[in-house]
C-alpha cells in the first residue's frame, strides 16, 4: 500500500473504540456451515439411493462399472445444470438452455454432414455459435432491461424451432469413430469419457464461481445488485459473460448428446430443461442468485442421475420417474425454507427474500 | 405542493374514475386490435381466404384453450407469481373427462363438474407450496409440473383417447352463427367474469395490492397468503376448464397433451403480450384473451405465408420478444426509484 | 373487518369529542373516543443484537405522545411492534383493558391501531383512492362487492382533511414522496382508528405541509384518539407533544409531561451527554497543501439538478447540504458514474473523466460510500472479508487466473485492522456486525482502493452514538492523510462538526457556499429550507 493511506485511528485515547455491544455478537447461523450441511446431506440421499437401488434393482450396481456406465445417462443434464448455476448464482434464469442443447448438437451434425466439415471444427464452430446466441440473451436483457425469464423463455421456443428446421427430415447420424468415442460412448477402462468430460467441466466451472475474478462478481451480483454496482463491479458485463457460459455449457452437453446417440437430436429441449433446474434448485443454489455452491450441483447431478436410472431401470416409465424428482425437489425445498426460516429472527425475512428479486423494483426490500 | 383549498368535487370523480377505468382497461386492447387488424388485413390481402367466416371460427376456436389459461395465468401473474403447471393440469382434466366420455357417454355437465374439480384440486396444491410452504412460485410449480406431468402419464395409461361423443365436439367447433364459434362466447363469459371478480372484489383487488407490493399489503391487513392461495387455485381452475375446451376443440388427448403443446408457455406469452407486468400488479384478464387471439390469428397467417409449422414456436418467441420491446415497462426488472424533487410551498 | 367501520367498542364520549366534519355520507359522524394505549416492558433483539431493551410507554386518548432519541434508538421497532409489524420478545402491549397477544398488522387494524410508517409504501399501479382504502375496501352491504362509487366519493374529503390535492385516479407511482407520505397519514382516517402511531411523517414535507399535518393531529387529538409521533425535528415535537419519551440505545431515559423539561435536557437525555462537549474534529487551515484535486464543471440533469460547479481539494472536509430530494445525493452519483449527467466534465487530479462508470471512477481514486448501507452498500450475507475486497476484485493478486484467496484475506485483515472494525473473524457474515461497525468495513473496502477523493453519503445514518465520533474520527484522518473528502448529510450539526467548507443545495442548484467559522447550523439551516439568506 502507498502513503496516501491514513494511519490507522489511534485506538488507545478517544471514546472508547466502540464498546462494541456483546450483544450483536451472535452466532448466528452461519451461511457456509449450512450450505455445506445441505452438500453432506445430499451425499448421504445419494449413497442411500445407490445403496437401494444396488440391492433392489439388478444390474445397476454391475459390480461398480455398472454404476459408471449409467452415468452416460444424465451428465448432459448436470452439464447443462452446471452452466444454468453460474447464471441463477447472478440472480437470472435461463430457460433456454434445452434448445440451446438441441440446437448447438445439430447445427454441428448439419456443418459435418452437408458442409464437409471436419467434425472437430464442426464441435468449434457450434460451441462459439451458441455461445453467441447466449451473448444475444445477455446483451437483450441487460440493454433494454428486461426479464430474463421472458427473453429466454422466447430464446427457448425460438432455438426449438431453428433446431427442427435445420435437422431437416431425417436429422444426420453415424459420426466418425473418434468423436463417438470421446464425445459419446467410449470409455477409459471401466470410466466413461463422457464422465471424464463432465468432471473437468465441473471442475473449470467450480473454480471459475470460487476464484476467478468474474465468478466473484457474479456471486456478489447475486447477493446484492446495487451494491455490486456500487462496488465498481461491471454488472452488465459480469451478467453477459454469465449467460455465455451457461449457453456454451448448454452447447457442450448438446455436442455429448449426439454423440452418446451417434445422431443429432431436436426433441430433447423441454426433457434437458427441467431436470437441469431441478438439479440447480436441489443443489442449494437460491433461485435468487448469490448463495450457492457449484459442489451442491455435482453432487446434485448424481442425486438425481441414480434416481432416475434406478426407476427406470426398475421398470417404471420416464414420466413416473420425473414425477418422483419432481416430488423429491418438493420435499428438499420444504425441508431447505423451513431450516432457512428457522435460523432467521425476524418474521418477514422469507416473505422479503421472496419479494426481494421483483420488490427491488420498489426499494422496500429492507423494511 | 398546491396550497389551495381544494372542493369536494365528487359527481366529477366519478367520470373521472370510469373514464380512468376504460382507459386502463383499453389501452392495451386497442393496440392489440390494431396489430390484429393489420395482420388480418396484410394476409388477406394475398390469401382471400384468411377471412373467411369458417377460418375466422377456426382461428377463435383454436384461441379458446389458450385463452383460458392465459386467464388463470394472469391472476397468478397479478400477484408476482407465475405457474408453470397449467400445461399438465389442462391435461389430467382432459384425460379424466375423456375416458368417461368415451366409455360412458359422460354429460358434458358432468365433465365439467370433473374438470372444475380437478382444477380445483391441483391449484389448490400449487396454493398451499406457494403461500404456506412459502417456495419461490417458479420453482414450486415447476416441481408440480413434474408431478402432475407423471399424473397424467400414469392417468392416461399410455393411451390416446379421440373417441369423443359428437356432443363435445359441437361444442368445442360448432358455430353460433357463422365465424363466431360457441367457445368464443365461453371465453368472453370467463373473461368478464374473472375480471368482475378482480374489479369488484376484495380478494381481486387484494391481488393487484399483493402484485403491487406484497409486504405493504401485509402491513395494510391483507391476508396476503390466503389471497395468494386463491389466486393459485383460480388459475388450477380456469386450466381445468381449459383442459375440457381443449379436449371438446381438439377431441383428442393423451398422455402429454398440454405439455407437449407448450401450452404452458403460450399462456406466459398470451399473458405479457396482454399486457400483463411480469412484476405483478398491473394488468387484466381481457389483453390476455386478445394476446391469446393475436398469438392464433398470427400463426395462422404464418401457415398462409406458407412457412412450415415447425416455425410457429419462433413465432411465439418472436412475438414475445416483440411485445416485450414494445412495452417494456411490463418486463422491466428493476426500474430506478427516482424520487422527484419538491416544488417551492 | 367489520371493526374496522362503524363505531368502536365505547361509543358513550366521556371527553371532549368534538363532532368533527362528515368525511363522508355513510359514516358514523363521531370519531370513537381512542382507549389507552400501554406497551410495556417491551424487549427485542434482531439477528442477537438488542434494539429495545424493557422500554414501556402509555399513550393517553386524547394526548400526543412523542418518542425522541437518536438514529437506531429503536423508536421506529417499538411503533413497529406496537403495530404488530414486529413480534416483541418480551413485554405486553394492552389496549384499554384488553392484553394483545400476538398481534399482526390485520388485527391490529381491526383493532383500530394505525402506523403511518417512515417510508410511504403505495401501491404504485393503484389509483390514489385504491391506494387510501388498501386491506379496507368498503362493501356493498348485501354484495359484498367493492363500493367504487363510495371510494370515489369519500376519498376526495380524506384528501382534503389532510391537504392533498391530487385526482384520485393518479396512480401512486406519479405521486411525490410528500403526497405519498400524506396519502399515508389520510389513510389512518380511513380506518377509523382510536391510535395513531405517526413514525416521523413529517421528514419528506414542506413547512406548510407539516401545518396542515398539526392540524389533523390537533383534531385528531381533540377527537379523542390516542397518538403517538417520532420526529427529528425537535421544535416539532416540543410544539406538539403533550408528553414526551427519550430512549437511547433501546432504553427507555426519560419521560416528561409538556412544560417539564427543556429543550437542552431532551437533547442531553438523547445523546447520552452534554450539548456542546462534541467539538469541532479538525481544521485544515493546519495544513499547507491544499492543491485542487477534484474539479466539476457545469454538471447538470435537468430537472434534477443543473449548473453544479464546485472544487474538492486535498486535505479538505466539504459538507453538501439540503434536503431530502433536492438532489445532493444525485449529484454525488452522476460524478460517481452512477447516473447519467447530460453535461458536465468531472476532473480528477488533471484527468478528465469522461465516460464515468463506478469502476472507472474507483480505478481513477474516487470512491464513494452510499446511503443506504444495506441495499447499496454490503453483501449481507456474505463474509466480511469478501465484502471488504469487492472494490477491488480486478487488482486482486492472482495466479493462473485464479484469485490467491490466502493474499486476499491477508489485504482485506489489514484493511480491516486499520478502521478497528471490530468483529469475531473475517469470515462471519457483515450481517453480524453493528451499523457503525459495517460502515467501518465499508470504509476498509474503499481504504483498499487507494482513494484520493471520497465521498460520503450520510455517513452516519443508522449508525450509533459512540460510533458516529469514531466515523467522524476515521473521516478526519483520512483528510489528514490528503484525501479531499465530500459528506453529504441531512444533520447540520454533523456538517458542522466536521466540514471546512459546506455547500448547500436547493432544488438542484448551489444556492450557498459557507467557510471557515460560518459553518454554523443556524445559517446552514436557513440556506436549506430557504434557498437563501
Amino acid at each position: 500500500m502507498t502513503t496516501t493511506l491514513p494511519t490507522p485511528p489511534a485506538p488507545a485515547p478517544g471514546p472508547a473504540p466502540v464498546a462494541a455491544p456483546s450483544s450483536t455478537r451472535r452466532p448466528r447461523g452461519d451461511i457456509g456451515r449450512r450450505d455445506r450441511n445441505w452438500i453432506v446431506s445430499l451425499v448421504v440421499l445419494a449413497v442411500a439411493e445407490i445403496a437401494y437401488f444396488s440391492f433392489s434393482v439388478s444390474g445397476f450396481f454391475g459390480g461398480g462399472s455398472g454404476l459408471l456406465a449409467l452415468t452416460e445417462q444424465f451428465v448432459d443434464i448436470g452439464t447443462i445444470a452446471l452452466g444454468l448455476a453460474v447464471v441463477v448464482l447472478a440472480g437470472e434464469i435461463d430457460l433456454s438452455v434445452g434448445t440451446m442443447s438441441s440446437f448447438s448438437g445439430i447445427f454441428m451434425a448439419v456443418l459435418w454432414q452437408s458442409d464437409h466439415l471436419d467434425i472437430w471444427i464442426a464441435v468449434v464452430v457450434a460451441l462459439v455459435a451458441s455461445s453467441l446466441i447466449g451473448l444475444a440473451n445477455g446483451l437483450i436483457i441487460t440493454l433494454f432491461k428486461v426479464d430474463s425469464l421472458l427473453v429466454t423463455l422466447a430464446m427457448q421456443f425460438i432455438l426449438g424451432s431453428v433446431a427442427t428446421a435445420l435437422s431437416g427430415a431425417s436429422p444426420p447420424y453415424g459420426f466418425p469413430t473418434s468423436f463417438v468415442r470421446i464425445a459419446g460412448t467410449g470409455t477409459i477402462g471401466p470410466v466413461p469419457y463422457q464422465l471424464i468430460v463432465f468432471a473437468v467441466l465441473a471442475v473449470g466451472i467450480g473454480l471459475f464461481v470460487s476464484r476467478s475474478r468474474t465468478g466473484r462478481a457474479v456471486t456478489l451480483i447475486g447477493y446484492n445488485r446495487p451494491a455490486a454496482r456500487w462496488s465498481g463491479i461491471r454488472v452488465d458485463r459480469t451478467v453477459v459473460g454469465a449467460f455465455m457460459v451457461s449457453a456454451f455449457m448448454a452447447a457442450v452437453s448438446g455436442i455429448l448428446v449426439s454423440g452418446y446417440y451417434n445422431a443429432a437430436r431436436d426433441d430433447l429441449g423441454d426433457s434437458l430443461l427441467l431436470p437441469a433446474v431441478t438439479i440447480v434448485v436441489l443443489g442449494g443454489v437460491d433461485i435468487f442468485g448469490g448463495r450457492g455452491r457449484i459442489g451442491g450441483v455435482i453432487v446434485a447431478t448424481f442425486v438425481l442421475g441414480y434416481l432416475t436410472e434406478g426407476l427406470l431401470l426398475r421398470g417404471d416409465s420416464s414420466l413416473t420417474a420425473t414425477m418422483v424428482t419432481g416430488i423429491l425437489l418438493i420435499a428438499c425445498l420444504i425441508l431447505k425454507f423451513q431450516i432457512d426460516r428457522r435460523n432467521g429472527d425476524d418474521p418477514f425475512a422469507v416473505l422479503r427474500a421472496r419479494l426481494a428479486r421483483v420488490g427491488r423494483s420498489h426499494g422496500r426490500a429492507d423494511l | 405542493m398546491s396550497t389551495t383549498v381544494l372542493e369536494p368535487r365528487a359527481g366529477r370523480t366519478r367520470d373521472v374514475l370510469s373514464s380512468h377505468v376504460v382507459r386502463l382497461l383499453r389501452m392495451r386492447e386497442i393496440q392489440l386490435l390494431v396489430a390484429i387488424g393489420i395482420v388480418v388485413a396484410v394476409t388477406t390481402a394475398a390469401h382471400p381466404t384468411f377471412v373467411a367466416p369458417g377460418n375466422i371460427s377456426f382461428m377463435l376456436a383454436d384461441a379458446a384453450a389458450t385463452a383460458i389459461l392465459a386467464m388463470g395465468q394472469t391472476v397468478v401473474v397479478l400477484a408476482k407469481g407465475i405457474d408453470l403447471s397449467v400445461a399438465p393440469i389442462l391435461g389430467i382434466a382432459a384425460v379424466l373427462v375423456a375416458f368417461p366420455a368415451q366409455d360412458l357417454n359422460l354429460p358434458i355437465v358432468v365433465g365439467l363438474a370433473i374438470v372444475l374439480g380437478v382444477g380445483l384440486v391441483l391449484g389448490a396444491a400449487n396454493g398451499v407450496l406457494v403461500s404456506i410452504a412459502r417456495i419461490p412460485p417458479i420453482i414450486a410449480t415447476l416441481a408440480t409440473l413434474s408431478v402432475y406431468g407423471g399424473l397424467q402419464f400414469i392417468l392416461a395409461k399410455g393411451e390416446e383417447i379421440s373417441n369423443i361423443p359428437n356432443s363435445y365436439a359441437a361444442l368445442g367447433n360448432d358455430d353460433i352463427v357463422s365465424g363466431v364459434p360457441w367457445v368464443l362466447l365461453i371465453v368472453v363469459a370467463l373473461a368478464g367474469a374473472v375480471t368482475f371478480f378482480l374489479r369488484h372484489t376484495n380478494t381481486g383487488r387484494s391481488i393487484y395490492a399483493i402484485g403491487n407490493d406484497a409486504a405493504a399489503a401485509h402491513r395494510s391487513g391483507i391476508p396476503v397468503q390466503r389471497v395468494t392461495f386463491i389466486a393459485y387455485t383460480l388459475c388450477g381452475v380456469l386450466a381445468g376448464i381449459g383442459g375440457l375446451i381443449y379436449l371438446c376443440h381438439v377431441g383428442s388427448v393423451d398422455s402429454t397433451t398440454g405439455t407437449a403443446d407448450n401450452i404452458n408457455l403460450t399462456s406466459i406469452a398470451a399473458t405479457l403480450i396482454g399486457g400483463t407486468a411480469l412484476t405483478g400488479g398491473r394488468g387484466g384478464v381481457a389483453g390476455s384473451v386478445l394476446g391469446a387471439i393475436f398469438l392464433s390469428v398470427a400463426l395462422t397467417a404464418m401457415v398462409f405465408a406458407l412457412i412450415p409449422a415447425i416455425w410457429e414456436p419462433a413465432g411465439v418467441g418472436a412475438l414475445m420478444l416483440l411485445a416485450m420491446l414494445f412495452d417494456r415497462r411490463s418486463a422491466v426488472r428493476s426500474p430506478s426509484r427516482t424520487r422527484r424533487p419538491r416544488r417551492a410551498p | 373487518m367489520v371493526g374496522l367501520v362503524g363505531p368502536g367498542p365505547d361509543t358513550t364520549a366521556t371527553t371532549t369529542a368534538t363532532t368533527t366534519e362528515d368525511p363522508g355520507d355513510g359514516r358514523d359522524a363521531r370519531q370513537p373516543r381512542g382507549s389507552r394505549y400501554v406497551a410495556s416492558h417491551v424487549t427485542k433483539a434482531f439477528n442477537g443484537a438488542e434494539v429495545l431493551h424493557d422500554v414501556s410507554i402509555v399513550l393517553e386518548p386524547g394526548s400526543v405522545h412523542s418518542l425522541l432519541g437518536e438514529n437506531g434508538a429503536g423508536k421506529s421497532t417499538l411503533f413497529k411492534i406496537m403495530s404488530g409489524l414486529y413480534e416483541p420478545d418480551a413485554g405486553e402491549l394492552v389496549l384499554g383493558d384488553e392484553r394483545l397477544h400476538g398481534l399482526t398488522p390485520r388485527s391490529a387494524l381491526q383493532q383500530g391501531i394505525y402506523l403511518v410508517p417512515q417510508e410511504p409504501t403505495l401501491m404504485a399501479h393503484l389509483s390514489a383512492a385504491e391506494n387510501l382504502y388498501v386491506g379496507a375496501l368498503p362493501r356493498h352491504g348485501r354484495t359484498r362487492l367493492v363500493d367504487w362509487k363510495r371510494i370515489g366519493r369519500e376519498s376526495v374529503s380524506y384528501f382534503t382533511r389532510v391537504g392533498l390535492d391530487i385526482d384520485i385516479e393518479t396512480p401512486a407511482r406519479n405521486l411525490s414522496i410528500a403526497q405519498q407520505q400524506l396519502l399515508e397519514c389520510a389513510r389512518a382516517l380511513v380506518h377509523n382508528c382510536q391510535v395513531i402511531l405517526f413514525d416521523e411523517p413529517t421528514s419528506p414535507l414542506t413547512p406548510h405541509e407539516v401545518d396542515v399535518l398539526f392540524e389533523l393531529v390537533d383534531g385528531l387529538r381533540s377527537d379523542g384518539l390516542a397518538l403517538g409521533f417520532i420526529s427529528h425535528r425537535l421544535d416539532e415535537v416540543i410544539s406538539i407533544s403533550d408528553q414526551v419519551t427519550v430512549l437511547r440505545d433501546g432504553r427507555f431515559v426519560m419521560n416528561a409531561p409538556r412544560g417539564g423539561y427543556t429543550r437542552d435536557e431532551l437533547v442531553t437525555a438523547m445523546i447520552g451527554r452534554p450539548i456542546g462537549v462534541r467539538t469541532r474534529v479538525r481544521r485544515s487551515s493546519d495544513v499547507t497543501d491544499r492543491r485542487e484535486i477534484l474539479r466539476v464543471e457545469d454538471l447538470a440533469a435537468p430537472p434534477t439538478f443543473t449548473d453544479i460547479s464546485f472544487t474538492l481539494r486535498k486535505h479538505e472536509v466539504t459538507g453538501l447540504a439540503g434536503l431530502v430530494g433536492s438532489g445532493r445525493t444525485e449529484i454525488a452519483e452522476a460524478i460517481f458514474g452512477l447516473r447519467k449527467a447530460d453535461r458536465g466534465k468531472v476532473v480528477l487530479d488533471g484527468v478528465p473523466l469522461t465516460h464515468r462508470t463506478p469502476r472507472e471512477c474507483i480505478d481513477a481514486g474516487l470512491i464513494y460510500l452510499p446511503e443506504d448501507r444495506a441495499r447499496n452498500g454490503i453483501f449481507g450475507e456474505v463474509d466480511i472479508g469478501r465484502n471488504v475486497t469487492a472494490g477491488i476484485i480486478p487488482h486482486l493478486p492472482r495466479r493462473w487466473h485464479l484469485i490467491r484467496t490466502d493474499r486476499e484475506t491477508l489485504l482485506a485483515a489489514g484493511a480491516t485492522a486499520r478502521t478497528a472494525v471490530h468483529m469475531q473473524a473475517l469470515g462471519s457474515s457483515i450481517n453480524t456486525l453493528s451499523g457503525g461497525n459495517q460502515q467501518r468495513a465499508m470504509i476498509s473496502r474503499w481504504l483498499l482502493a487507494e482513494p484520493k477523493v471520497a465521498i460520503f453519503d450520510e455517513p452516519t445514518r443508522g449508525v450509533d452514538v459512540g460510533a458516529k465520533d469514531d466515523i467522524y474520527d476515521i473521516v478526519a484522518d483520512l483528510a489528514t492523510s490528503g484525501l479531499a473528502c465530500l459528506v453529504i448529510s441531512s444533520d447540520l450539526e454533523e456538517l458542522t462538526l466536521i466540514c471546512d467548507r459546506v455547500l448547500v443545495i436547493y432544488e438542484g442548484r448551489i444556492v450557498g457556499e459557507v467557510e471557515g467559522d460560518d459553518v454554523t447550523t443556524a445559517r446552514l439551516g436557513q440556506l436549506v429550507v430557504e434557498g437563501a439568506m
